[in-house]
């Protein structure tokens, strides 16, 4: 890889964005669902009139300009009853080729459309069903769970609009050191052009629990807004891997935020894989809150036509003894774009802090851009911390060798793409969900 | 005149955008079956004309043919080369993390072929594993990434398994033994001849600054270069001589060229 100096062009900054026109009373006017669930998304919608969207005047903000995304001119998918249909052809196929899972969640627009769990699982106390079953049924639960969440101001005004106007998402709970053997895999399908479609992904594992989740993203290529918020919290010692799979089609604009919480000793791993989507924008916090645990998070994207991903990412480590790593890596063709932008933020009692932030980006076309942005705030005096990050083109004595062999150009180039992402496959933990993140990337530079 | 496999005229070449030319004026025929060996001293232009005949981007020729099987190729791109049949051994292979030696085959083996009639998985690893167990090659070394981390030796016995698994009709071999200790390079002779064994048509330009390689490797033809040009070509005695002698008895004979 050749590596070149970042070049950070300046954004012009935009007028503030003034956001009212979403009409939450139409919305949520004979809504017949759980009660908590209505007191939570009026709650947040309180909060949400009160804030405006960020401008690219917001440093976190400065290279996707909301005001341009017309969050209010689309239309909320309205909840409705979960229902049990048959999997959609799409799920099916999938699941064919990937083998086990412990459990299953479709959501079509914004309306689950069937959820299973292997029983033997629900017979050891695991949860994982629609919010809605969730609001009726475990209301403590999905409390905790969204309470361990702690948005920081950039994500107030998305945050409270994905819960305001939520619509499908699951509870997965996994109770003091039960172990699922499979991955659980949500499919969230939007089909409506016009839809804004919100959802919550929420993680709960008690102690020693483990497990791993899929959260899949589909659609055609349609106008629609999507606006996910996930929180995945690890109690002591449990060990969680939470991989999202964007692979919406052109059109579809991307907001999700993740919150991922470490207690003790906890192991958290996060995979956001970037396909899709015409604008796609990850904010991914981990917050490292107990002694010894291990956060890694880690991301791949591969960017064609005009695609444009951000990522921005919060390291925060409160407690002495903790370690994180993030390894985000990006390839961008034709005059796709991408943006990181990380933090390390080290608590003043934070010793003994093991931290690396790491972004590297690959540029297959003279009109692909890359923007990095690593930074660490440090506060304590006896940490090992780093970060870096490099934007280089591809390398001309591999081309040359690949194509020595008989490679096209388009095919050597492919082959380096996917040798530049298996430094982060390889660290994906169970085969199933590296065989099903591999296979989505293929589908989508192919083969 | 029979059409030969290679036959290089009058080539001269130079380092792209740079005015000196390294090749100037190269002429030699390779027949089907033939192993011909290219000596010469170091900075002669051998590498050079490897890295012509495979159409490396960063050279420039300026005048002369190289013809393959009859047909010009320089106009034609690496892979296009490379899928005709013809085959760079490199001096220095490029390393490339995160891509296994097992899927970079299957990629080069698979477009040789025409859409619809590629292996699979599990064809191709039949082939792979045939290949490696006729050069003796353990069948972990197709997991590892291409070249990362590889001593010089296990290079060069990866440049010499993706020649057997391309089957080429011309494998150009470029100081295929150089850097490479007795053992190392024993394994990468008896590679070679294992190859040419089992191919009697393959034809072999064996580039090489040591006359080491040729007590393994047993040459039809052996050339010197000097100067970017071919001084004087012989049999496997003229090895002999150049060890014995050096390569000052040519040097005056080249400047009178």
């Amino acid at each position: 890889m050749t590596e070149s100096a970042t070049m950070v062009a300046e954004a012009a900054p935009t007028p503030e964005v003034k956001a009212e026109g979403l009409d939450f009373g139409v919305f949520s006017a004979g809504l017949d669902e759980p009660k908590a669930l209505t007191a939570l998304r009026r709650g947040a919608y309180e909060s949400y009139k009160t804030l405006s969207f960020p401008s690219t005047k917001t440093e976190e903000w400065r290279y996707t300009d909301l005001s341009k995304v017309g969050f209010e001119s689309y239309a909320p998918t309205r909840p409705d009853h979960e229902v049990d249909e048959a999997y959609p052809t799409m799920v099916q196929d999938v699941l064919d080729r990937s083998g086990d899972r412990s459990g299953i969640i479709v959501q079509r627009n914004g309306r689950v459309v069937h959820a299973e769990l292997d029983p033997s699982l629900a017979e050891q106390g695991v949860v994982f069903c629609s919010l809605e079953h969730a609001a009726a049924e475990y209301p403590e639960l999905l409390a905790r769970t969204l309470d361990a969440a702690e948005p920081a101001e950039m994500e107030q005004k998305i945050w409270t609009l994905s819960l305001a106007f939520s619509s499908g998402g699951y509870l997965l709970y996994i109770p003091r050191d039960v172990r699922l053997e499979a991955p659980v895999h949500s499919f969230r399908i939007i089909d409506q052009a016009g839809s804004f479609v919100a959802s919550q992904s929420l993680v709960l594992a008690e102690s020693g629990a483990e497990g791993a989740v899929i959260d899949e993203f589909v659609s055609e290529d349609i106008d629609a807004l999507s606006v996910h918020s996930a929180v995945v919290d690890g109690g002591d010692n449990a060990t969680i891997d939470y991989v999202a799979l964007q692979r919406y089609g052109r059109g579809v604009k991307h907001f999700s935020i993740q919150h991922l919480i470490s207690r003790r000793d906890a192991r958290l791993g996060v995979f956001n894989v970037q396909l899709g989507a015409s604008l796609s924008r990850g904010d991914v916090s981990s917050r490292l809150l107990g002694q010894g645990c291990d956060s890694r998070m880690h991301a791949l994207w591969f960017g064609d036509s005009d695609q444009h991903f951000d990522h921005h990412t919060l390291q925060l480590h409160a407690e002495p003894h903790a370690a994180s790593d993030l390894l985000f890596k990006g390839a961008l063709s034709d005059s796709s774009t991408s943006i990181f932008r990380g933090l390390i933020r080290v608590d003043p009692g934070a010793q003994l802090t093991d931290a690396y932030q790491t972004n590297r980006n690959l540029l297959l076309s003279d009109k692909a851009k890359a923007i990095a942005l690593p930074s660490l705030e440090i506060e304590a005096d006896d940490v090992r911390c780093s970060h870096g990050a490099t934007i280089g083109q591809v390398d001309d004595a591999q081309l040359f060798y690949l194509m020595a062999r008989g490679l096209t150009r388009q095919q050597a180039e492919r082959l380096l793409v996917f040798g530049f992402f298996e430094e982060v496959l390889a660290r994906i933990p169970m085969s199933g969900v590296r065989a099903r993140v591999l296979e989505a990337i293929e589908g989508k530079i192919g083969v | 005149m029979t059409e030969a496999l290679l036959e290089i005229r009058d080539l001269h070449a130079r380092v792209e955008d740079e005015e000196i030319e390294i090749l100037r004026g190269v002429d030699l025929r390779v027949e089907e079956g033939q192993v011909h060996a290219l000596m010469g001293p170091n900075g002669s232009g051998k590498s050079t004309l490897a890295k012509v005949i495979a159409g490396h981007p960063g050279y420039e020729v300026t005048a002369g043919e190289v013809l393959f099987r009859g047909e010009d190729v320089l106009e034609l791109e690496p892979d296009e080369r490379s899928r005709a049949g013809i085959f760079l051994a490199f001096q220095y292979p490029a390393e490339i993390p995160g891509v296994s030696i097992a899927n970079f085959m299957r990629t080069a083996a698979n477009a040789r072929l025409s859409d619809g009639e590629e292996m699979d998985i599990f064809a191709f690893q039949r082939r792979l594993m045939e290949k490696m167990a006729l050069l003796k090659m353990d069948e972990t070394f197709a997991t590892r990434y291409v070249n990362d981390g590889f001593s010089g030796g296990e290079k060069k016995r990866n440049e010499v398994l993706q020649m057997a698994v391309l089957e080429p009709a011309l494998a150009v071999m470029d100081e295929t033994d150089s850097g490479l200790d007795i053992d190392a390079l024993r394994i990468v002779s008896n590679g070679i001849n294992t190859l040419t064994g089992a191919d009697d048509k393959l034809g072999v330009l064996l580039i090489t600054h040591y006359k080491r390689i040729l007590n393994y490797i047993q040459p039809d033809h052996v050339h010197v270069m000097m100067d970017g040009r071919i001084v004087e070509s012989g049999g496997a005695d003229l090895a002999d001589k150049l060890e014995a002698q050096g390569y000052d008895w040519l040097q005056e004979a080249g400047a009178a060229v």
